[in-house]
């Protein structure tokens, strides 16, 4: 996967978990400095990416438990392998109708320290894209507070969210 | 000076071990070198344990700051030790100057270590050159010639086996006239080291022991037997019966007596009688020249003998753990017990197909063995974490000591339950908290002596440290025979500051509590001893931080006791599961008092709300499912009323379904919140995911400052 993969199909494709933990063990390697690397996922149709040095792991839906007491957006908590870490629904988080999960649900599952480590829960994830910086563009007016810049793929627009306003729930 | 680059870069978690050691160990040695001046001030007979203590901490001390670079603290422990090997060999007698000089080289090692911690590097490197050169000044000097030894009239094959030091001692004894003898003893094999020590220790109450050999000769099977050379003023008849030996022998150690004793250790007259006289005889013969001869090269067999080898020894068969390590074993196997419940379920559906039920069966004995061992290696896990008190309570008494050397107050600590053991990580958080609920008690508590003599109790005041287990709590009470907490000043000043109205009466119970309320303290000056004005809240906050809960009861001039309630383990906890609408919650059993099955009809509602008639006492209910909004309570359905206990305090919390009890790993919830009110952790039951574990303080707590709230409201006419 040594070029981001042009795809038009959308939805469950077999193996994407695989694939994006050998490409999260390869880290970023050679040429760093000209290209970065993104995870992208769907959220209600549209596109979206979080640098790859964020994710920890992607796995499977599983059972989650729900939490009182906390803002809509944590659905509750997860059990992985011995910890138990919170799962914040990105649709509600940005503001996106909820909805059933479906085979292709995934709990992309952040890095954080002391005690911070988070799991995302989106529609499906696609692939690891990698990107030249000046493919960037940041996001002026854009939909969403969260969206720090749009990735330019082909004839589309990803949407690299800012992973510390996501995960600010007091905001 | 390069090691003072060295040693301030070195701020790692091993080098603040070391400091921590190395303060310990300084703190020993001030101590037991005051007590040798005391001592010698009394003109008392120096004390050779207290001397070769001294000793063996110096050589500690120079081990340890070698491996940290620290070469000045390492040359002048090393002087230290010189000094104290020849006070320890009697080659110098203990006076005034080797005195001075041993305070001042303590004082200066304590010195570099504070610098080291301020961050400023050791310093102090000419300053320790000098009190070496003066040490070896010392050294040089002419001194009071060591009073003269007296002869010996030992076996041969035992004068060999002797250290320098012990025929020192040896020499010694003989020379102030005390009887010289021998206390042989057989111990089981696998037990020896608990029934030398147990005889070791008797033998101290009556006499010196000058060296223990293991000893030659015919003991029954898996016994070994032991030689102690001993010295004594009771006569050997008594002292054999005062030891209650059992299968052994107390025999003059004289070189003619050795004789008669060499042929056949015959048990002397007046000793108890031996364990297996008959298997002793009928030991095969060859086998006690075996060990004759294995223990024949003597020169060998002193390094056998020394106090130093046991200490060696127990060191190699300790090892220090990181605690998280133990964390990290505990996680595997919780994971290992969610796999053995996927396995039992797999069982259960092979056994119930006709094709497959043998097959299933088969599995599932396999599988009861898997859970038997499962519990066996967590239970092996958790034994690991727990350490004794004793340690935190050696700590204390050291502290209680020092207070009484620098204030003038007389006040004794008892110690009871010192092998309570908790778990490592409760054990470290307990160390503040009691240490100021021990300053607290010696500052403010204990009367002057001449208070205590006009109050009619005596002169001494004392301070009790008990910790015993109950059930899967630790309690631990300090009690002190004090003034008493004054309720009244406690009330008046709680009032002054605002902490409670006025207005409200409040039982004495009540008010004792308050000493746990932040800012408030019944004297207004802080004094030096109690520290830097931390107080009872902190402590309060200290132990339910742990899981635990502290409580107070006082007598107006008997005394104070403070009683704190800890979980055994952080680790594993047993919980009551419980449900409520489509969840379920974990309660900790430590704070599960009772259970109780709720009609609704018994629910009495007052002012809004919910109350039972519990043995006449109105417990205060509160529905889980409304707390959490766990959609609409189920009002006409029984419920089960789970009643809470934190300290006096009692919570009806109703929900659902009881589903039974376990024990559980509780772990934190990771994530952007940080913490839920009312949620303590989660933990995982069965293969079904996270299961929330309910934190009973803050649900217990909520409620009742939702009541005193109510309170005033409802006694308003």
């Amino acid at each position: 996967m040594s070029e981001p993969v042009e795809t038009t199909r959308r939805g469950p494709r077999p193996g994407w978990d695989a694939l994006a933990r050998a490409a999260l063990r390869r880290e970023s390697q050679e040429d760093t400095a000209l290209r970065r690397e993104f995870v992208t996922f769907h959220l209600d149709g549209d596109s979206y990416a979080l640098p790859i040095e964020a994710v920890r792991e992607i796995v499977r839906l599983r059972p989650i438990t729900p939490v009182p007491r906390v803002p809509a957006p944590i659905r509750g908590v997860i059990s992985l392998r011995g910890e138990v870490v919170q799962v914040l629904d990105l649709r509600l988080r940005l503001g996106l109708p909820r909805e059933e999960p479906t085979r292709a649900t995934r709990v992309m599952v952040l890095h954080g320290d002391d005690g911070g480590v988070t799991g995302l829960l989106v529609d499906s994830v696609r692939d690891v894209l990698r990107i030249p910086e000046e493919q960037m563009r940041s996001d002026s007016g854009g939909d969403h507070e969260a969206v720090a810049a749009l990735l330019v793929r082909g004839n589309e627009f990803v949407s690299l969210l800012d992973i510390d306003r996501v995960l600010d729930l007091e905001a | 000076m390069t090691a003072r680059r060295k040693t301030t870069k070195r701020r790692t978690k091993a080098y603040r071990e070391f400091v921590s050691e190395a303060e310990e160990i300084l703190e020993r040695m001030r101590d037991d070198l005051s007590d040798l001046a005391d001592r010698r001030g009394q003109g008392a007979d120096v004390d050779p344990e207290l001397v070769n203590r001294l000793f063996r901490s110096a050589h500690s001390l120079k081990g340890l700051s070698g491996m940290f670079g620290l070469d000045g603290v390492s040359e002048l422990s090393h002087h230290l030790e010189d000094v104290l090997d020849g006070l320890r060999m009697g080659r110098t007698a203990v006076d005034e100057r080797a005195l001075g000089l041993l305070d001042e080289s303590v004082a200066l090692v304590a010195q570099t270590l504070e610098k080291l911690e301020e961050g400023e590097g050791a310093g102090l490197d000419e300053q320790a050159a000098e009190l070496i050169a003066r040490i070896d000044g010392w050294a040089r000097a002419p001194k009071a010639e060591a009073a003269g030894e007296g002869e010996l009239d030992l076996e041969p094959a035992m004068q060999r086996a002797l250290t320098e030091y012990e025929e020192h001692r040896l020499r010694e004894n003989v020379r102030r006239g005390r009887r010289i003898v021998v206390v042989e003893a057989n111990f089981d094999i696998l037990s020896f080291e608990e029934g030398l020590a147990e005889l070791t220790a008797a033998v101290r109450e009556v006499g010196e022991v000058l060296s223990t050999l293991p000893s030659p000769g015919e003991t029954p099977e898996a016994q070994i037997r032991f030689s102690l050379l001993v010295a004594t003023d009771f006569p050997p008849e008594g002292l054999a019966a005062r030891l209650e030996l059992a299968g052994g022998a107390v025999r003059p150690a004289s070189r003619s007596a050795a004789a008669a004793a060499a042929a056949r250790s015959e048990p002397a007259p007046g000793a108890a009688d031996a364990t297996a006289p008959a298997e002793a005889e009928a030991a095969p013969r060859p086998r006690a020249e075996e060990l004759d001869a294995e223990a024949e090269p003597a020169g060998e067999a002193d390094s056998l003998a020394g106090g130093d080898l046991a200490s060696l020894k127990s060191i190699s068969e300790t090892v220090r753990v990181d605690i998280r390590k133990l964390d990290e074993l505990m996680n595997l196997v919780g994971e290992l017990v969610i796999q053995r419940s996927a396995i039992a379920k797999l069982a259960r559906q092979l056994r119930q197909d006709a094709a497959t039920a043998r097959l299933g069966a088969e599995l599932e004995k396999i599988h009861k063995g898997l859970e038997r061992k499962l519990q066996e290696l967590q239970a092996g896990v958790l034994e690991v974490r727990m350490v004794p008190l004793r340690q935190v309570f050696e700590k204390l008494s050291r502290v209680v000591r020092r207070l009484r050397r620098d204030t003038d107050k007389e006040v004794r600590l008892e110690i009871r339950g010192a092998d309570t053991e908790l778990d490592k990580l409760i054990v470290e958080e307990l160390v503040d908290p009691l240490m100021h609920v021990v300053r607290n008690a010696f500052d403010h508590a204990i009367e002057t002596a001449e208070e205590r003599l006009a109050a009619g109790k005596p002169r001494e005041g004392s301070i009790r440290l008990e910790a015993y287990q109950r059930g899967n709590d630790v309690v631990i009470e300090a009690t002190d025979d004090g003034r008493g907490i004054d309720a009244e000043a406690v009330h008046r000043r709680a009032i002054e500051r605002g902490v409670v109205d006025a207005g409200n009466h409040l039982s004495r119970r009540e008010i004792l509590d308050l000493v746990f309320a932040p800012g408030l303290s019944t004297r207004d000056e802080v004094t030096e001893t109690s520290g830097r004005g931390v107080g009872m809240d902190v402590v309060r906050a200290n132990i339910t931080a742990l899981g635990g809960v502290v409580d107070v009861a006082s007598e107006p001039g008997r005394g104070t006791t403070v009683t704190m309630t800890l979980p055994i383990t952080l680790a594993i906890i047993q919980a009551l599961i419980v449900g409520v609408a489509g969840e379920r919650f974990a309660i900790p059993l430590n704070s599960v008092r009772e259970t109780l099955l709720v009609d609704p009809a018994e629910v009495q509602r007052s002012d809004g709300r919910e109350l039972l008639n519990l043995r006449g006492e109105a417990l205060p209910l509160r529905r889980l499912a409304s707390e959490f909004s766990l959609g609409e309570a189920l009002r006409e359905q029984k419920q089960y009323a789970v009643v809470l206990g934190i300290g006096d305090a009692r919570l009806g919390l109703l929900v659902d379904r009881l589903e039974g009890q376990q024990d559980v790993v509780i772990k934190p919830i990771q994530g952007p919140i940080r913490s839920v009110r009312g949620i303590a952790g989660a933990t995982e039951v069965g293969d079904s995911g996270a299961v929330l574990v309910l934190d009973v303080s803050a649900l217990v707590e909520d409620s009742r400052s939702r009541e005193a709230r109510e309170a005033p409201a409802r006694r308003a006419p």
